[in-house]
């Protein structure tokens, strides 16, 4: 394994790991990084720098519930005739680090338990008869590729460090720098560093209670935290403790600026759901902060100047000192505009290099409950049977039938076998893919918006999810990742942008890849409906290359037909619904509907519930 | 109340089917706490928590008259909500239950489900003995299994005496206290359906492993979530007495409030409890005062006609939504020891007992609050004021 102080550059993660290891209570480091990249190489070097004998777990992305949670222990149980528990993976990470490689593909019910260890410190195990409390406090360590979807904001909202996604997180260049130092340095002096560097993480913890932050400066980082449009309260004390820990790392009693710009980059600037400027201060804080996932899209078109300034917020700026503020100011501005070109690099880069091989089928879904069955029919549940064998073992041993078997044998009849049974939780995902080019995008956008919403007053039933994508100009654009909210629908959807080009296949394509993330979360079912005329004129290139030459009409469908046999082969059904009238329309939507396997919709002057109905209707 | 009824059909079913030699059904005779199971670490006392005003006066609401119907908190992450949840269990006042029962009954609960078990001997009332204990509250992790939330045979006990013991599960503890429930719109369907059984009757049945149980399982229901997580069921939202909103706060100085009180709790949770310790007794005696002074609190009819007049005006469907107004504004008007309800005391509560009961329109772009707020201004005659 190739050790912490071994891996070159990597700079604000080792940091980061570096202040949890500091101060636990911090919960966690989140790091973004592209695939391939050995990220986990770092985050597994992580358990060297801690104290000998703290736990280091790591969750496998396929962990089933009673294996997080904890149950009964089968075989112990059976051996011994009294209940075993066996603890779940979070409480054995109890006071040391669970690692999960991958956040953003974990199923939700995992990330939903995760979530609730964390904000209690503790597992609450209320199942198959068992009642009990695990103490489950642990630092979550997690690595992601941004590009394979998001991590959901109410587990990020428990972590305390979210390193932000630059260029510096991609260290596979870095990879072979570690490797020819490796070959150098001999095993002594890699181990004397680990242990200074463990020294100095000791020397911290116990400077830690002795620094002391005014309270100018908690006024400067929530007053930070506000420009920012932060959500919660949560983020004030992580900056708080990031700020004091990286005071104690340097082995002082008060924390000065640097501790706070490095707190701040780490954990208020990737929870931002807007980019102040140099007067940012002045800006009122917003009711509705726009969502924090994507940042990239949000900037360019943030309100970053609302008129209303008023008196209030000049006066809090008194309170505070200019010098702090200049230097909050330093650390969003440097840290920026780099992050928001990286990530949608990130996604450029996958883009071009095609498909990531095959999605995931892991529908597992979820244990419901046991019923009857035969044996082999299902996974035996086994205490279900137990306790309809059980009431039964003394009638039976007096069964002369039975008169052979040992006294403690349990006898066990066909009848008593009960099996598991899984729900497969979720319903269908929605995919709507809503042509905004042109004069009549507006009417299609309004349609589209109130498709989506009505789909969403009913999803509960089903459990069916929604996302829209819009398509206009150089590339199609997710307006509304996959989701059942209707507030959060009603508030993404709210400007919608319209006019310019037909990216068609740029829509395809993120459409595929939001279906496959879906996949990989354990929705099987997915639709596409796509709003259209069906006339694409802008290529798949041009949304990664502004220059690119603009393709022939033949390069144009090639590429539609190309996706669409994809899509199709993927098991995704499709619906295409024209609005252009009449006389306008060339036949290219039919065309569409039929390279996509999918049903053809004429409805001009459609409304979103005859919209709604012909997705319903497939 | 289908579903009930469903219950009762197979619970006859059942009853048909079990043999002569079905092993006889014991219950457990104490309420004794499942091994390994201690109380966690301190809560952050309810007193301390910064602002978030509504959900607070929502939940003491509901602890004052149980009757509302309990509270739902939705709102952003990180405000708090769990928080203030949990923190409620120590200003809860004490409620008598009959000695070790474990389904927290009365004495006259106790007589009416132990006199209709056949066969026992009709149990003198005199020899119960009643204890006090705190109103409980049961925490429903969202993992829980149905087997736990119901109640199920106690295996250990089949296995080794070949006895059917019913171990009780989370619904017979939350009797006559408070079920809380983190993410309640991610719960899975299943358990929602039970609760919504559970919560329309007020009774737990078990049916289930040749175990046929009936107990009370009265009990306050407070859900939290983030609606940007998912979308409520509609049967579940409605059982929901209250909906409290709680948005991120934006006043600096209460923030470094907040941030302060953490980093001292977390330094020393003892010192911290300590401090605030003469506020919590006071809010406890206060609203057990209220809980005394509420039978005595009284309504004129014309409150009762301007609440009709603006459940009507909203457009609310059913009289759920007068009858919370009406069951809410008394428990408000106690706590604030007032004897007589007045459209003052409408007026706070009115917010959190409708807005969940607004039809929903997609296309609204009013604020549910703001709408309420309007509606009551007109009702009072206030709307050219407004």
């Amino acid at each position: 394994m190739i050790a912490f102080t071994d891996i070159v550059g990597m700079d604000l993660a080792k940091q980061a790991l570096m202040l949890l290891a500091v101060d636990p209570s911090l919960g966690g480091v989140v790091i973004p990084s592209a695939v391939g990249s050995g990220k986990s190489t770092l985050a597994r070097a992580f358990s060297g720098i801690l104290p000998e004998g703290t736990p280091f777990v790591e969750l496998p992305l396929n962990v089933t519930e009673d294996r997080l949670i904890g149950g009964v222990d089968l075989e112990a149980t059976l051996a011994s005739g009294v209940r075993v528990v066996q603890h779940g993976v979070l409480s054995k990470a109890h006071g040391g680090v669970l690692y999960v490689d991958s956040l953003s593909l974990l199923d939700s019910s995992a990330v939903s338990h995760i979530m609730d260890a964390m904000s209690r410190g503790e597992v609450l195990v209320e199942r198959e008869g068992l009642s009990e409390v695990h103490p489950a406090n642990f630092m979550l360590v997690g690595t992601y590729d941004p590009s394979d979807g998001e991590v959901r904001m109410g587990l990020l909202d428990r972590i305390g460090i979210i390193v932000p996604f630059t260029a510096q997180n991609d260290f596979r260049a870095r990879k072979k720098i570690v490797n020819t130092v490796l070959g150098k340095r001999d095993a002594e002096d890699t181990q004397d560093e680990l242990n200074m560097l463990k020294g100095l993480i000791q020397a911290a913890r116990e400077q830690l209670p002795h620094v002391s932050i005014t309270s100018e400066q908690v006024q400067a980082l929530i007053q930070t935290a506000l420009s920012l449009g932060v959500e919660g309260n949560r983020s004030d004390i992580f900056t708080v403790r990031a700020a004091l820990a990286s005071a104690a790392l340097a082995q002082r009693s008060d924390v000065e600026e640097e501790d706070m710009k490095l707190a701040i980059k780490i954990v208020l600037i990737p929870r931002a759901t807007r980019m102040p400027e140099r007067e940012a201060e002045e800006m009122p804080p917003q009711e509705e902060p726009p969502p924090p996932e994507e940042p990239e899209a949000e900037d360019e078109e943030a309100p970053a100047d609302t008129p209303d300034s008023d008196a209030e917020s000049d006066e809090e700026q008194k309170d505070t000192p200019d010098m702090i503020e200049e230097l909050m100011m330093d650390a969003i501005e440097t840290e920026l505009p780099d992050n928001i070109l990286n990530i949608s690099l990130a996604s450029k880069k996958k883009a071009k290099s095609g498909s990531r091989g095959e999605a995931l089928n892991n529908r597992r879904g979820r244990f419901v409950r046991a019923q009857p069955g035969e044996m082999r029919s299902g996974k035996v549940a086994l205490i279900p049977t137990l306790i309809s064998a059980a009431p039964w073992q003394e009638t039976r041993r007096r069964d002369k039938k039975m008169a052979g078997r040992p006294k403690t044998a349990l006898i066990i009849s066909k009848d008593d076998v009960k099996i598991k049974r899984f729900r497969d939780k979720s319903g269908t995902l929605f995919i709507f893919m809503v042509d905004a080019s042109g004069s009549m995008a507006l009417n299609r956008m309004r349609q589209a918006k109130g498709a989506v919403s009505s789909l969403l007053q009913n999803a509960y039933v089903h459990r069916d999810q929604v996302s829209l994508i819009s398509f206009r100009g150089k590339q199609a654009q997710v307006l509304l990742p996959p989701s059942q909210s209707v507030d959060r629908a009603k508030r993404e959807l709210d400007v919608l942008p319209t006019g310019g080009g037909t990216p068609l296949a740029s829509a395809l394509y993120l459409g595929w890849e939001t279906a496959k993330q879906a996949r990989t979360k354990g929705i099987s079912q997915i639709m596409f409906v796509l709003i259209t005329d069906g006339r694409g004129n802008i290529g798949l290139q041009a949304a990664f290359d502004p220059d690119a030459v603009k393709p022939s009409k033949e390069d144009l469908e090639k590429e539609i037909e190309a996706l669409s046999g994809s899509i199709c082969a993927d098991g995704i059904a499709a619906i295409v619904v024209d609005t252009q009238m009449n006389y306008l329309s060339r036949g290219e939507a039919p065309k569409l509907a039929q390279k996509l396997g999918g049903r053809y919709f004429y409805l001009p002057n459609a409304k979103a519930e005859q919209i709604v109905e012909a997705a319903l209707s497939f | 109340m289908t579903q009930t009824e469903t219950a009762a059909k197979k619970r006859t079913a059942a009853k048909a089917k079990a043999g002569s030699d079905e092993p006889a059904i014991q219950e457990p005779k104490k309420a004794a706490k499942p091994a390994g199971k201690k109380k966690s670490g301190l809560a952050f006392p309810f007193t301390a928590i910064v602002g978030q005003e509504e959900m607070k006066l929502s939940l003491i609401l509901n602890i004052i008259d149980p009757r509302i119907g309990g509270v739902l908190v939705m709102g952003h992450r990180g405000t708090g909500k769990s928080t203030t949840v949990r923190a409620l269990a120590e200003v809860l006042p004490f409620i008598d239950r009959v000695k070790d029962d474990i389904y927290n009954r009365t004495p006259d609960q106790y007589l009416e489900g132990e006199d209709a078990r056949k066969g026992r001997k009709a149990i003198d009332p005199e020899s119960i003995r009643t204890e006090k204990i705190p109103v409980p509250v049961v925490d429903l992790p969202l993992g829980a299994t149905e087997d736990r939330v119901c109640g199920t045979i106690d295996i250990e006990q089949a296995l080794t005496s070949g006895v059917k013991a019913f171990e009780p599960g989370l619904l017979a503890q939350a009797n006559r206290g408070f079920l809380y429930i983190d993410e309640v719109n991610l719960l899975d369907d299943h358990l929602v359906d039970v609760l919504l059984d559970v919560a329309a009757s007020g009774k737990n049945v078990v049916e289930r492993e040749g175990i046929s149980i009936r107990h009370p399982a009265r009990f306050v229901l407070v859900g939290s979530g983030n609606p940007e997580e998912g979308e409520l069921r509609p049967q579940l939202l409605d059982r929901f007495g209250l909906h409290a909103r709680i948005i991120t706060i934006l006043d600096v100085a209460k923030r470094v409030d907040i941030v302060k009180r953490r980093r001292e709790f977390d330094e020393d949770p003892d010192a911290f409890m300590k401090k605030y310790n003469r506020e919590q007794l006071k809010l406890q005696k206060k609203i057990q005062q209220a809980k005394d002074l509420l039978p005595q609190v009284t309504m004129d009819d014309s409150v009762l006609t301007d609440i009709a007049r603006l459940c009507m005006n909203l457009g609310i469907d059913g009289h759920r939504g007068e009858l919370t107004i009406t069951r809410t504004a008394h428990a408000h008007a106690a706590f604030m020891g007032d004897k007589e309800v007045t459209m003052r005391h409408v007026r706070d509560v009115a917010g959190l007992c409708l807005r969940h009961r607004l039809r929903k329109d997609p296309l609204e772009t009013l604020d549910a609050g703001e709408k309420i707020e309007r509606e009551i201004a007109k009702v009072l005659g206030e709307a050219e004021a407004v």
